[in-house]
């Protein structure tokens, strides 16, 4: 088989700088009106993308598409996550809501259910899944462990509560919630997902979101 | 091929895209990102870590001969153990290597207990093998009542093997439902599941919880027997050997089931010994090792059952194992029912027991092998150290010892016939 | 033999008297390692189904080959391998369970170990198995394993700095009290969005006049009705 160039090794792997200060470009600094009402900052204030477009008929009808397909990420944890499987097996089955296929691969999941306990060495690698999980997507804290830390509360190595690392949108308690407890949890982020409601998303930066040329501009 | 010149070529917008991304980075500062897995390379806990090795094995590991690969089959994978980290060194399909990383759900059992009186100990165990909850609690419940040199009134004592001994056949079930799943076989899991909810709901009907039973207490259960509990465990009885031959049928026989699991992983029992491989998993390896037989604890020197042991060590075995100790468990169940007497469940013992100073060790059998508690009380409320050994965290020391040499999709195949739950294994 | 015997509690207080499950040969054990061990034998103890002695940290390899390739003795497998902490003045022990099909009683050996330098050989070279407890010691308690090929930590990250089960080491008493309190949303007002609740909610009841349990109210008129209709999004 022809190669046609040589390969070559890497370059060195340069070490990140983690003191350089994080510049994260937003539309929302372009908006005139946001800025005349102080609202750059607000949860609700800018267009981050697809999810604050007015809703219309069409987009009643994207939200129920969404809330009725939700496909899960598989990141049991825990205790929770036998209950998790629990509740997706066929006594309390959630293939009824459409949540049967568990995604292995974040790009393909809608809805993060953190079941188990968060420890600080896996908090990273949680947190690096939410990150890569596209929009729009959704958290469901589910247990005590996630909701706040607890039976663990005074641990050295658990992190109290997911929402100190992501935005959750529904909190299960329970240890571990019952299956029919997951379940309304579920029924609660329906309402949420067809009423476009849900938590502050971190900001990230999209980078350049079509090429801009010399000269440009538009 | 016609012949594009480099310098007046019209770019690619995506290019362009990286090019005014990584002027914008360098205009803020901000250092470019890596050639390889962009930003996310920075995270050193994926791959090959940053700074130097620490140890010789560590070097062993990390060094990468010709042709060599690291993989990293990362905390969150399918196979559902819970969170563990195998790095594995691969060179094309064939498996050179496995680091096991471990600590994800590290969330410091032992500590806590040292702060926390001794019922609440009891609570604190529960999560740790999530799947075997009541064995958890067995093992500091007999070492909290040598501490304090008391005994168990007899039906409390035939109460604990009951739940013991379903909350052993449920784990084994489901070790059956994980190995299919994790060779991609969906359907045992859900058999598995239904047989879980059946014995969940008859030992909810006793304790009041799904999965983390708070059920025993320092001289005896919380709770007695009931009219619901009773019933449910008289249809579940008539039910189960049924069930569970549907369960099995599945798979034993299945070709695929069996080219996947015979003779991979073979462990002998010289070396399951000298690894600390215990419970079903050395008995499949041929060394007749039982804790209720060995040293006999609770009323297991009333009750008649058999060690069965396989010889060939492989994960077929194991798997045979565990189907074996299923029947074994249901006939230790009619036993149980027919010998159970009459009495209290629970010794008079105080809120807030104090024992004597002094130290205890007590051995269960736990589906996934000898689960021990060592326990050194101070006279105070609290114990002054609070020590379990779990069993799935010393069988994972036999994966780098089986794996070199296998394909890496077994990998996954011979951790499940281990059945280790990360729970236990982090503590 | 009294200092042999466990301490007991009164006997009136408590559950019934403990008998033993399992008749400890204890004699012709205690005679065994008596014979073996001799000098390294420290603080024989035993109990009903335990027999436990202390030795120095430096003579634990020697001790357990002892125990394991003895014929009399025949301690094959190790069950258990635990630190303790004795507190910031005195000494940490690492110690071993040890199972035997000759003799019917665990044996606990206690190997003691110095804190200022808390080094003590490795045993994975008796049993491989052995590796993950000593890991694990090591990570949770700075025992350092001399001999051990893979001695870095386990259950922490591997630039974490201290040694959790320490007795110096110590919990926060209420997540209130350490720095990270307070990080949580739902645990500053200020980012509560309370306009949320302006809207009307999902979930609304019909009229009085159509509801079984009230009373129907006469004379009303039309006020009572108009607010629970939810008009937030198309029905």
């Amino acid at each position: 088989m022809a190669i046609d160039r040589p390969t070559t090794n890497l370059p060195a792997p340069i070490p990140p700088n983690r003191n350089a200060p994080i510049i994260i470009p937003d539309s929302a600094g372009d908006d005139d009106l946001l800025r005349q009402f102080d609202m750059e900052e607000h949860p609700q204030g800018g267009f981050h993308g697809l999810l604050e477009v007015i809703p219309t008929k069409a987009d009643y009808i994207l939200d129920l598409i969404r809330a009725n397909s939700l496909w899960p990420l598989l990141s049991g944890l825990s205790c929770c996550a036998i209950e998790m499987i629990s509740t997706a097996t066929s006594v309390n089955d959630i293939d009824r809501f459409g949540m049967f296929p568990f995604r292995a691969s974040p790009r393909q999941a809608d809805v993060l259910i953190v079941a188990g306990t968060l420890t600080t060495k896996m908090a990273g690698p949680l947190v690096r899944l939410w990150e890569q999980m596209p929009e729009p997507k959704w958290c469901v804290a589910m247990g005590t462990c996630t909701t706040s830390g607890g039976r663990f509360k005074r641990s050295y190595s658990v992190v109290q509560g997911v929402d100190r690392v992501m935005p959750v949108d529904v909190y299960v308690p329970g240890c571990p919630p019952r299956p029919e407890g997951l379940i309304h949890g579920m029924m609660k982020l329906h309402e949420l997902v067809k009423e476009r409601r849900g938590q502050w998303r971190t900001y990230v930066d999209r980078g350049p979101q079509r090429t801009r040329w010399e000269g440009d501009v538009r | 091929m016609t012949k594009i010149d480099p310098e007046t070529r019209i770019p690619d917008p995506i290019e362009l895209d990286r090019l005014e991304e990584a002027r914008l980075r360098a205009a803020a500062g901000l250092v470019p990102a890596r050639a390889i897995g962009g930003e996310y390379a920075g995270f050193d806990q994926v791959g090959i870590p940053d700074r130097p090795p620490q140890t010789d094995r560590e070097r062993e590991v990390y060094s990468l001969e010709e042709g060599e690969m690291l993989v990293n089959m990362g905390p969150q994978h399918p196979s559902t153990h819970g969170v563990m980290r195998l790095v594995v060194k691969v060179r094309g399909e064939i498996v050179v290597d496995v680091d096991p990383v471990l600590g994800y759900l590290h969330r410091g059992i032992e500590k806590l207990c040292e702060n926390a009186t001794y019922t609440t100990v009891l609570t604190y165990v529960d999560p740790m093998d999530y799947l075997a909850t009541m064995h958890n609690e067995h093992a500091p419940a007999i070492a909290f009542e040598k501490l304090y040199g008391i005994e168990p009134p007899k039906r409390a004592e035939y109460i604990r093997a009951l739940v013991v001994e379903l909350n052993r056949i449920f784990s084994h079930g489901l070790m059956m439902g994980f190995l299919a799943l994790d060779m991609g076989g969906i359907t045992p899991i859900l058999y598995a599941f239904i047989n879980r909810d059946e014995i969940v709901d008859l030992l909810s009907s006793i304790s009041g919880q799904r999965m983390l039973f708070n059920f025993f207490r320092v001289g005896g259960v919380n709770f007695d027997t009931n009219d619901e509990f009773l019933s449910r465990l008289g249809t579940w009885r008539g039910n189960v050997l049924k069930n569970i031959e549907m369960n099995e049928r599945m798979i034993t026989d299945n070709e695929i089931f069996r080219a996947r699991t015979m003779n991979m992983g073979t462990l002998t029992g010289r070396d399951a010994i000298a690894l600390g491989v215990t419970g079903p998993n050395l008995r499949a390896s041929g060394v007749p090792f039982d804790v209720r037989k060995a040293h006999p604890y609770s009323i297991y020197n009333e009750l008649d059952f058999d060690v069965i042991t396989h010889e060939s060590g492989d994960s077929y075995a194991r798997y045979l194992q565990r189907i074996a100790e299923i029947k074994q468990s249901i006939h230790l169940i009619d036993q149980i029912i027919d010998k159970m007497p009459h009495g209290p469940v629970q010794a008079q013992v105080p809120g807030i027991i104090r024992p004597r100073p002094g130290r205890a060790y007590a051995a269960i059998e736990s589906p996934r092998g000898l689960y021990s508690v060592y326990s050194i009380s101070d006279g105070g409320p609290t114990p002054y150290r609070f020590r379990m050994r779990d069993p799935s965290f010393i069988s994972l020391q036999a994966i780098p010892k089986l794996m070199p040499g296998r394909l890496v999709a077994d990998t996954m195949a011979v951790m499940a016939s281990f059945d280790p739950v990360m729970g236990g294994v982090d503590k | 033999m009294a200092h042999l015997r466990r301490p007991r509690p009164a006997t009136h207080a408590l559950g019934r008297r403990r008998t033993l499950s399992t008749p400890v040969a204890a004699g012709a054990l205690v005679r065994s390692l008596t014979e073996r061990l001799g000098s390294d034998l420290g603080n024989l103890w035993t109990d009903e189904d335990t027999v436990e002695f202390t030795v120095d940290g430096a003579r634990n390899v020697e001790v357990l080959t002892t125990l394991r390739d003895d014929p009399d003795l025949e301690f094959f497998m190790l069950a258990d391998a635990a630190a303790v902490d004795y507190g910031t003045d005195a000494h940490f022990e690492v110690v071993y369970h040890l199972f035997s099909w000759k003799h019917p009683a665990w044996l606990r050996v206690r190997a003691r170990v110095d804190r200022a330098n808390p080094r003590v050989p490795t045993v994975t070279g008796l049993w491989e198995g052995a590796m993950f407890h000593e890991r694990e010691m090591f990570d949770m308690m700075g025992i350092i394993f001399d001999g051990n090929r893979d001695l870095r930590r386990i259950y922490m990250s591997p630039d974490y700095r201290s040694f959790p089960q320490r007795r110096d080491f110590v919990l926060p008493d209420d997540a209130a009290d350490s720095p990270a309190a307070g990080v949580n949303p739902l645990e500053r007002p200020e980012t509560w969005d309370l306009t949320r609740f302006n809207e009307a909610p999902a979930v609304t009841f019909p009229p009085s006049s159509e509801r079984d349990d009230a009373p129907a109210e006469g004379g009303e008129g039309g006020e009572g009705g108009e607010t629970l209709v939810d008009k937030s999004r198309p029905r």
